[in-house]
């Protein structure tokens, strides 16, 4: 049913589109520029909950605790946060 | 020894066949049935695998019900990525969301109407999607608005009258075009009223 055009970052599922999409702009990194900093070493699990929510709120207006719980159930389902305790 | 590499990607292909033969099989369930009515033991049965196997590949029901509605996510934001230009027009934004929409009506109006009842991660997945559209909205939105094609809407808010436009026709499919198509029925009608509501 998929079929890859585009990558999904490992952290949020963001589809990147262009190289800008990518942390640092670099098309081989497996994070967006949202969850990773330009060096495309992930952020700090907060700091991407935050990022993340702040996108839901600013896209959808929706209530800033209800963000980072919806934040917060997206990460953790996600490959890169899997691990975490 | 030289053969076991070999031994392992061909173990992992085998594994990655039978994780998407377990995906296809939940994604048409869940279009004839519905979340509700898609059992993992079902799943199982419909790939002639044992029960056991569905947890090996996904830890819980609630993992498997979360991938599911993110490959249809997947689908659709390949989908739309695959019709945008650089700079969109609104109309454009619409037309592809539409052909996206068209394209996986059946499943995504399940995960609409089950929406509140899903698991947490697979309604935050269906919310990062309606995001990912309202976002391409919001920036088209702009643009209009600085060339004077747009009423001084909060652009939040347009791109959520969209949304919850193209979302009832959806959940009451059944009903705004019986037995057919709702987005090929109604589609381009909702599209081109939507432009006049917010266009100047
Ligand atoms: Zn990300």
């Amino acid at each position: 049913m998929s079929t890859e055009l585009c990558s999904s970052c490992g952290s949020c599922g963001f589809p990147m589109r262009s190289a800008e999409d990518h942390a640092g702009g670099d098309p081989q990194c497996g994070y967006c520029s949202t969850c990773a900093d330009p060096s495309g070493t992930l952020r700090p699990y907060e700091d991407v909950v935050e990022a993340n929510a702040d996108y839901f709120v600013r896209e959808q207006g929706i209530a800033l605790t209800a963000a980072r719980e919806m934040a917060r159930a997206l990460l953790d389902s996600m490959p890169a946060w899997k691990a975490r305790p | 020894m030289i053969a076991l590499p070999a031994v392992a990607s061909q173990r992992s292909r085998q594994r990655e066949a039978t994780r998407r033969q377990l995906l296809e099989a939940g994604l048409r369930m869940v279009a004839t049935e519905g979340f509700a009515g898609t059992s993992t033991a079902a799943i199982a049965q419909a790939t002639g695998k044992a029960h056991g196997t569905v947890f090996l590949h996904f830890r819980t029901r609630d993992a498997l019900v979360a991938e599911i509605v993110a490959e249809i996510g997947r689908s659709m934001s390949d989908r739309l990525a695959a019709l945008e230009t650089a700079t969109p027009t609104l109309r454009e934004v619409i037309d592809a969301h539409l052909t996206a929409l068209a394209e996986h009506e059946v499943l995504y109006a399940r995960v609409l109407a089950e929406a509140s009842t899903l698991p947490p991660a697979a309604r935050a997945r269906l919310f990062a999607l309606q995001s990912a559209i309202a976002s391409r909205l919001r920036a088209a939105h702009a643009r209009a608005r600085t060339a004077g094609e747009v009423r001084a809407l909060d652009a939040v808010v347009a791109a959520n009258l969209w949304i919850a436009l193209t979302n009832h026709y959806l959940m009451n499919r059944d009903l705004f075009a019986p037995g057919e198509s709702v987005v090929a029925k109604c589609g381009a009608d909702l599209a081109a009223q939507w432009l006049a509501l917010v266009s100047t």
